[in-house]
């Protein structure tokens, strides 16, 4: 590649971009995912964004995890498109390797002062071609991967970071005393600037999300479990690095001492949380540890597959979407053993550096040596959380968390201040990106009336017309690290797509997603003149965007590209075959050049957003999604199937924390039924639904009337239910009620229940079983508020709790201890081993006698109730089907809605224009719900701010005179996008290219071929298989 | 399978002994991993305090007295369940009913022989101080430097009164101006309150009170950290307030302050065993470690369990005084770890580590003859 030619094109590039003049709508710190989604959701509603980083990329903590449970995706593929949208977001202005210095003002009107880190490397001229890091001879632990490998004192910080630009740590010797200076002298565009100094920058902005992450609780200081002292003891985050393919070993999992693979590998739950002794660590539960380290056991297993694993606990909080099957998951595999009991660490090893680890069992304390022990560590405040507390004036919470409003997680104690992510408290990616929009959303209400102000629209250069040109094909293969790199011979792919017709161009990388590389695509593209581009890499569900857009950026029509899947569809089901993996890659990329070949142009359509929105659900969060989005000024109608809004809230009086929900929702049903932009329909049931984004239409009856709304968004709220039991003599004896019927008699202090001088409370009825495998989220904690205010309204009454698991995740562990400091009782029963309960009479007293088995005693105990209160099941809400089933959304296994992604879109649904928010998509806690509406209203927005919205171009049209009428691709197609029109030669088949998703089901039914799928036709699907079958 | 119901007035008795942090416990099993006991035999502190939370404890299981109160369960759990006060809470309504099962069975005799001569081995109070006889020892008056406490092991015991004796040529030979109670002196009771005997312990405790206050006793130096720990941690309990220094803190800072002075070579290889109640209980690690590293000559080598995971000797909460069947005798684990760092003396700074000690050096296969067990004075004494 030709520097001048390059350094040209940047030039010009930085010409075009206009200086900043340091005033925008809203400033997002932290670039972690949080951050990202923040800044992305409000810039696509118009308002500019400075998004500000204090490490020198965008990425965050996720950006150093190998794969995110519970899908296993790989953490990297799903986050860094986002970083480079980010990048080529006009309206954002990404500030990296910046730290806040100090703010002043109000909501609306605040000024942040910036603290701009010396780089020592000008952006502007760096082109990320690391020439300097080869040549630096300073080496200094690698930060991105624990410090457990080196990197140079000037290197970029991971090769998908935006910026892709170095940075020199002070570690550098020019910096020290003057000496060295190489970097400079090899840098072909001048970009090392030693004389770079600190730089300070008042920036005005209207609002301020604080999204600044977590730390990872740090076992050093006490030496817990031997780490620090013995080699082989490691943080789950160091093993996650080990795990990585672009960690210090590659991907290849070796321990620290002697580099060998372990093959006996203990894990151990709750390194510094749910602990008040000794000091130094936190009472809390983090929350992620359970899921993460079953997400490291199973991908340890595909690594080491004669792994011998146990895992330490005491109570797996597996209580999320998807969490419990993924337990299991993880409990199958051969091998692999969960242990309740914590551990202590015994000794290690001189010679073989095997450290012992002691448990109890119930046959008494083993000692058993371990060849690796990795701590499942807590999540903490973020670095800066103390500091941000004075200069952002917030206050934080006991754990040194942000404080957050009671009934409003995402507002902090200044107005004005957001806040969304981990820096809350412990938790998971999909609840930080849900905050996320949400924040978003608060933000964007708060600036309403400058929406667009201070925006600017994407630009992409005038795009070439080639389809009379001779293709002329560039290939890019990419090594993705170790995971294709280790598996298929990259260097003899590329070699062989050179020899492949049409190829003009033939390149391969160590990460085609990295920046630079995304870069260098376009530039090639315009350099050589190609016309076509095959991406031999990974699976175009992560990536294909980011290319097309690549693509777009060169001026080439983005549908000109096709991706070859030599990882997902052959490196890593092929791993043990690398020869053939090798030849199937080559089939691949040449069935690819093949098919790109025969590509056409396509375009995107453009349709108008009808600026209504339809809100289904009037519970808590079909009212603040509602609320929120008739705060923007967007009419929202909202339908209730009940005769008032409130939904299962109605039956709640008191949360964990104490905040006395009647009121709230009191507040929060005035705030909806006054507001003038918000329509409400009660007794409403919805018959119809048509249309597509931005475009529905939906009838609904109310009250004896039928009305039709247009809308061009609609948001799914409709809540859940409480399972009704059949087990534990529930409806057959008026002593045996659920927690709900519980709270709403503590609430009414009835008598009979005071009254009970022995309480059984039984958790995991109804789930966690063949009939419901998840577990219901809520109940555990739902135990401990109802116990916990029983023992407040008669402190002599004796409770009982029969659980299984715990799950009193995040802060919610500290009302865990405290019931068991006001005596409440905690009794473990195994699933295969439930409770027995018998009514019978006992002194003149009605009770129901309870056994259970104590597995510590190893005794029976028998309990006599006069009371039994079952954690009743939240379940799926009737007629969800019915509802998916119009808005042509899926419903998960489970039978609650299922979001387009678990963990970066857990609002939105596949189909676009529809959202989801509250119990419909799974069971949560009433803050939760609050947030995930905030931020459905918040995803809302950022389509009906555009008056348009575009649709894919690869859709299916009909060749009329080819068509029979037989409908066998109306029949076949799930988003009803064909139906019949009447034309002069008879019924014909028409596609509705705007809801047509183009998966091609009626393609392959249409017994005329008369039907047909852009991007897909069947030229390109031949060619594509002729090139597959030509070396056979 | 046995079915038994949970017994209210049993926990509320728990409860007012002392045993109210029991109800924290959330049965993780950490106690149970780091129990010494747990490395000679099957015992289960996390079952003891299963039992205690629902009034099912058996006064009369020997399971209630194995406790030493070494402390390292209290010291890793994470509910902060107080396993030490909680288990002596059932050992103080054991006492109430005069239940002493299994290896408990001396505690009544030993309880007896404090009261009357207030020592435990039953010997003539007017005994006490006859281990300081041609030793130029003074007693104890107003304004003197400190008030030496020897203990009633090294007042009594033979082998302790070799270290009583080391101890005074240190401080003579340091010119510290000392004198001690003698017979006014008696046991400090710690060890007998651990075994649930709150009654006599308190009356020890006052009578020692009186004596000290009666005498004008502003600083006391001890020589057994189970006499520290009682005087520092648990008079205060009475509203008194003395300044308490171990022996090896004492030497520590003699040989600071250029008072003491070691000039000939001991030229061992020892090693060092932290007492629980100096080290654990109480955070005394490195002034003993310093004080013998100032020896010339002597190689200091660390046991693998060292400082705040030293192993048990076997002597605390009143199981000095109990029967430990051979195999289950945490010394002997103990003394085979101090050989095995090559190390021909072990050294300690507990009479109750000292007594256990020599009793497993004498019951090694060699007959105990490639190792010494050595208090920490009596290498000093040496160095002089």
């Amino acid at each position: 590649m030709e520097f001048g030619l390059l350094q040209q094109q940047w030039n010009t590039q930085n010409a075009l971009r206009p200086a900043d003049d340091n005033m925008g709508d809203v400033m997002v710190i932290g670039g972690g995912i949080s951050g990202i989604q923040s800044a992305l959701d409000l810039s696509a509603d118009g308002y500019k964004v400075y998004l500000v980083e204090k490490s020198p990329t965008v990425g965050g903590k996720m950006s150093q995890l190998d794969k995110t449970f519970p899908t296993n995706d790989c953490s990297m593929c799903i986050e860094s498109p986002k970083f480079i949208e980010t990048d080529r977001a006009p309206n954002i202005q990404l500030l990296t390797y910046t730290d806040v210095d100090s703010v002043e003002g109000q909501p609306g009107d605040f000024t942040v002062t910036v603290l701009k880190k010396p780089r020592y490397v000008n952006a502007d001229k760096c082109t990320g071609c690391t020439t300097c890091v080869a040549r630096c001879p300073v080496k200094i632990p690698d930060p991105f991967n624990q410090e457990m490998s080196l990197a140079k004192a000037v290197h970029i910080y991971f090769a998908q970071a935006v910026p892709l630009v170095t940075y020199i740590d002070d570690s550098c010797l020019f910096l020290k005393d003057k000496t060295c200076g190489i970097c400079q002298g090899v840098c072909e565009n001048d970009a090392i600037d030693f004389g770079q100094k600190a730089e300070k920058v008042k920036i005005k902005v209207g609002a301020i999300i604080l999204s600044p992450g977590y730390e990872t609780f740090n076992p050093l200081p006490r030496n817990d479990y031997g780490y620090g002292v013995f080699k082989n003891v490691v943080t789950s985050m160091d093993f996650e690095r080990l795990l990585c393919s672009t960690g210090p070993d590659e991907g290849q999992i070796l321990r620290p001492s002697d580099h060998k693979h372990p093959n006996k590998i203990a894990w151990i739950h709750c390194v510094g949380s749910r602990q008040v002794n000794p000091s130094g660590g936190n009472s809390y539960c983090s929350a992620v540890c359970c899921s993460y380290t079953q997400k490291q056991v199973i991908l340890a297993k595909d690594h080491l597959p004669d792994l011998h694993a146990k895992i330490f606990h005491n109570d797996i909080r597996s209580y999320g979407k998807d969490f419990e099957r993924f337990y299991q998951r993880a409990q199958k595999l051969p091998d692999v053993h969960f242990v309740r009991s914590y551990v202590s660490v015994g000794s290690e090893d001189p010679v073989s550096g095997d450290v012992s680890i002691r448990y109890t069992t119930p046959d008494g304390v083993v000692e058993e040596f371990f060849e690796l022990v990795v701590l499942s560590v807590g999540l903490v405040p973020p670095k800066d959380a103390q500091r941000f507390s004075k200069v952002f004036g917030i206050e934080l919470n006991q754990h040194g968390f942000c404080k957050v409003e009671p009934f409003n997680p995402l507002q902090t104690s200044r107005p004005g201040i957001f806040t969304s992510g981990a820096f809350q408290g412990p938790m998971d990616i999909p609840e930080s990106v849900m905050g996320a929009s949400g924040a978003g959303a608060q933000a964007a209400n708060l600036l309403k009336s400058r929406r667009g102000q201070l925006s600017t629209d994407r630009v992409y250069p005038p795009e070439k017309d080639v389809s009379q040109d001779e293709a002329k094909i560039g290939v890019f293969v990419c090594r993705c690290g170790a995971n294709i790199g280790s598996v298929v011979d990259v260097p003899g792919v590329a070699e062989y797509a050179k020899g492949l017709p049409g190829v003009v161009h033939v390149e391969d990388s160590m990460f085609a997603c990295a920046t630079n590389t995304a870069q260098a695509i376009s530039d090639t593209i315009r350099d050589k003149g190609l016309n076509r581009v095959v991406i031999a890499a990974c699976t175009p569900r992560t990536l294909e965007p980011l290319f097309r857009d690549t693509l777009r950026e060169a001026g080439m029509n983005q549908y000109y590209i096709d991706m070859a899947n030599i990882r997902e569809h052959c490196s890593w089901v092929h791993s043990k075959e690398k020869e053939a993996a090798t030849a199937k890659s080559k089939d691949l990329v040449r069935m690819s050049v093949a098919r790109v070949g025969e590509l056409e142009p396509l375009d995107e359509f453009s349709l108008p957003v009808d600026k209504n929105a339809l809100v289904i659900g009037g519970g808590v969060a079909g009212m603040t999604s509602a609320h929120t989005l008739a705060e923007q000024g967007y009419e929202t109608y909202l339908i209730e199937k009940a005769s008032d809004l409130g939904g299962v809230a109605s039956r709640l009086h008191f949360t964990l924390e104490g905040m006395d929900v009647q009121s709230f929702l009191k507040e929060l049903k005035k705030k909806v039924y006054r507001h003038p932009k918000i329509h409400i329909l009660l007794d409403a049931s919805i018959t119809h639904v048509d249309g597509y984004v931005g475009n529905f239409t939906t009838t609904v009856k109310s009250k004896g009337r039928t009305r039709t709304i247009k809308h061009g968004a609609a948001i799914i709220a409709t809540g859940a239910s409480e399972y009704r039991p059949t087990e534990y003599l529930y409806g057959q004896s008026e002593q045996v009620m659920t927690l709900l019927e519980m709270e709403g008699k503590l609430a009414a202090q009835e008598e009979k229940l005071l009254a009970a001088q022995n309480v059984v409370m039984i958790q995991c009825v109804g789930c966690r079983n063949a009939d419901r495998n998840y577990c219901a989220r809520v109940c555990c904690s739902g135990t401990m508020k109802n116990a916990l205010k029983m023992k407040e309204l008669r402190p002599e009454v004796e409770i009982y709790v029969l659980f299984r698991d715990i799950r009193t995740y995040g802060f919610r562990e500290n009302y865990y201890l405290k019931a068991a400091h006001q005596n409440v009782k905690f009794i473990r029963y195994e699933s295969d081993d439930q409770p027995q309960l018998e009514s019978i009479k006992q002194g003149g007293r009605s009770v129901i006698r309870v056994t259970a088995l104590d597995p510590i005693l190893d005794k029976k105990l028998e309990l006599d109730a006069d009371a039994i209160v079952l954690a009743a099941a939240v379940i799926p809400a009737e007629g969800s089907a019915d509802l998916a089933r119009m808005f042509k959304v899926p419903l998960g296994p489970d039978g609650f809605f299922q979001e387009a992604h678990l963990k970066l879109r857990p609002v939105d649904f596949a189909a676009e224009g529809v959202y989801l928010c509250g119990t419909a998509q799974y069971p949560k806690h009433l803050s939760e719900t609050i947030t995930q509406a905030y931020g459905a209203a918040g995803r809302a927005l950022t389509l009906l701010s555009n008056d348009t919205v575009t649709a894919s171009g690869a859709v299916c049209s009909v060749t009329p005179r080819d068509c029979v009428s037989c409908g066998a691709c109306i029949s076949v197609c799930t988003y009803g996008a064909i139906s019949f029109e009447d034309t002069p030669g008879g019924k014909k088949a028409v596609v509705n290219s705007v809801l047509c998703k183009g998966d091609g089901l009626c393609v392959a039914k249409c017994p005329t071929a008369a039907i047909s799928l852009s991007h897909f036709t069947d030229d390109e699907v031949f060619t594509q298989i002729d090139a597959a079958l030509a070396e056979i | 399978m046995e079915t038994v119901a949970p017994q209210k007035e049993i926990i509320d008795a728990v409860k007012a002994a002392g045993g109210d942090a029991f109800k924290s416990c959330y049965q993780c099993g950490m106690c149970d991993t780091v129990c010494p006991w747990n490395r000679v035999h099957r015992f289960s502190m996390r079952k003891l305090v299963r039992e205690a939370t629902f009034g099912l404890t058996e006064i009369d299981s020997e399971d209630i007295w194995r406790c030493t109160t070494c402390g390292k369960c209290p010291q890793v759990c994470p509910r902060d369940v107080r396993q030490i006060e909680s288990g002596v809470a059932l050992r103080r309504i054991a006492t109430e009913y005069d239940v002493f099962a299994g290896a408990a069975a001396p505690i009544p005799g030993i309880a007896a022989n404090l009261r009357a001569e207030g020592n435990p081995f039953g010997e003539a109070r007017s005994k006490r101080a006859d281990w300081a006889k041609g030793l130029g020892v003074k007693r104890f008056e107003e304004g003197m430097e400190v008030m030496y406490s020897p203990g009633c092991y090294l007042s009594y015991d033979p082998r302790g009164k070799k270290i009583a004796k080391a101890t005074v040529e240190i401080l003579q030979a340091a010119g510290v101006n000392f004198g001690i109670l003698g017979t006014d002196e008696s046991c400090c009771g710690e060890s007998i309150r651990k075994t649930g005997d709150e009654n006599l312990f308190r009356t020890l405790a006052r009578s020692n009170i009186a004596q000290l206050v009666a005498n004008g006793v502003r600083k006391i130096l001890v020589s057994s950290p189970h006499c520290y720990h009682s005087f520092k941690n648990e008079y205060p309990e009475f509203m008194v307030h003395f300044e308490v220094v171990h022996i090896t803190e004492f030497i520590h800072q003699l040989i600071t302050d250029g008072r003491l002075k070691l000039t000939k070579p001991v030229a061992k290889n020892v090693t060092y065993h932290d007492p629980c109640y100096l080290g654990r209980h109480n955070g005394i690690f490195e002034q003993p470690r310093q004080a013998l590293m100032a020896v010339p000559g002597l190689q200091l080598t660390e046991m693998a369990e060292n400082r705040k995971n030293s192993f048990c000797c076997g002597g605390g909460g009143g199981r000095i005084w109990m029967e430990t069947p051979k195999g289950e005798r945490f010394s002997d684990l103990r003394l085979e770890q101090a050989a095995a760092t090559g190390a021909q003396v072990l050294v300690t700074a507990c009479p109750y580590c000292i007594t256990n000690f020599e009793d497993s050096r004498l019951g090694r296969a060699d007959g105990g003859a490639s190792i010494e067990i050595k208090d920490m004075t009596e290498i000093i004494r040496e160095a002089i």
